[in-house]
């Protein structure tokens, strides 16, 4: 059977609120979703994994993404450079809660020449970075967990 | 060897993610875990002696 008749034939399942919010808790409050979802052991572990990656991060001094543009090299309204700092900043957003937090009380964001010569600013800012990402997968897990595509 | 202590780190955090949402049972996923914290650490030191060479 090709692949376009098993995706004809399969019936298109339903997905419910409950799944999209669980997906949406775990995002934003790693950990959240399975905690929801009455898994105990994986909310602590992979909660705890993306917790303790983004406070190492953060104890290394590890520098945070947005969109703010450089000061020393904005040149125009829209400074295109700060296009770069797009992916690693999606990456950063993964942690949720943690982003916000930080963002608003501007912590690791700033361009700070004495943070970034650091021995681990940039395996901090590599923690930081995974731990987002790794909060992602968490999400994913959570979402698939609550929909009945996993156990 | 603090570097070394900090990729081992990195190494367990990640393994312990990928090991819980990869498999379905708890000795697969102990299997697969250490698989991936081998992995990691085997690449990481391979790549770090090959740019030791890169002058």
């Amino acid at each position: 059977m090709v692949k376009s008749e098993r995706l004809q034939g399969a019936p298109v399942e339903a997905i419910s609120s409950t799944a999209w919010l669980i997906g949406l808790a775990a995002w934003f409050i790693p950990g959240s979703g399975h905690l929801l979802l009455k898994r105990w052991g994986r909310a602590a572990m992979m909660g705890g994994v993306v917790w303790l990656s983004f406070f190492i991060g953060l104890a290394m001094g590890g520098h945070m993404f947005d969109l703010s543009p450089d000061g020393a090299t904005a040149t125009s309204m829209f400074d295109w450079a700060v296009l770069i700092q797009v992916p690693p900043m999606i990456a950063d957003l993964g942690t949720g809660i943690a982003y916000v937090v930080t963002w608003l009380l501007d912590i690791s964001f700033k361009e700070d020449p004495v943070q970034a010569a650091r021995t681990t600013y940039e395996y901090g800012t590599n923690f930081l970075l995974i731990a987002g990402l790794m909060n992602y997968l968490t999400m994913l897990d959570a979402f698939d967990v609550a929909t009945g595509r996993k156990s | 060897m603090k570097h070394f202590l900090v990729m081992c780190l990195f190494a367990a955090l990640a393994s312990v993610v990928f090991g819980v949402i990869s498999k379905d049972t708890t000795r697969e996923r102990w299997i697969y875990g250490v698989k991936v914290f081998a992995e990691f650490i085997i690449i990481g030191l391979a790549l770090g002696w090959l740019l030791y060479f890169i002058p």
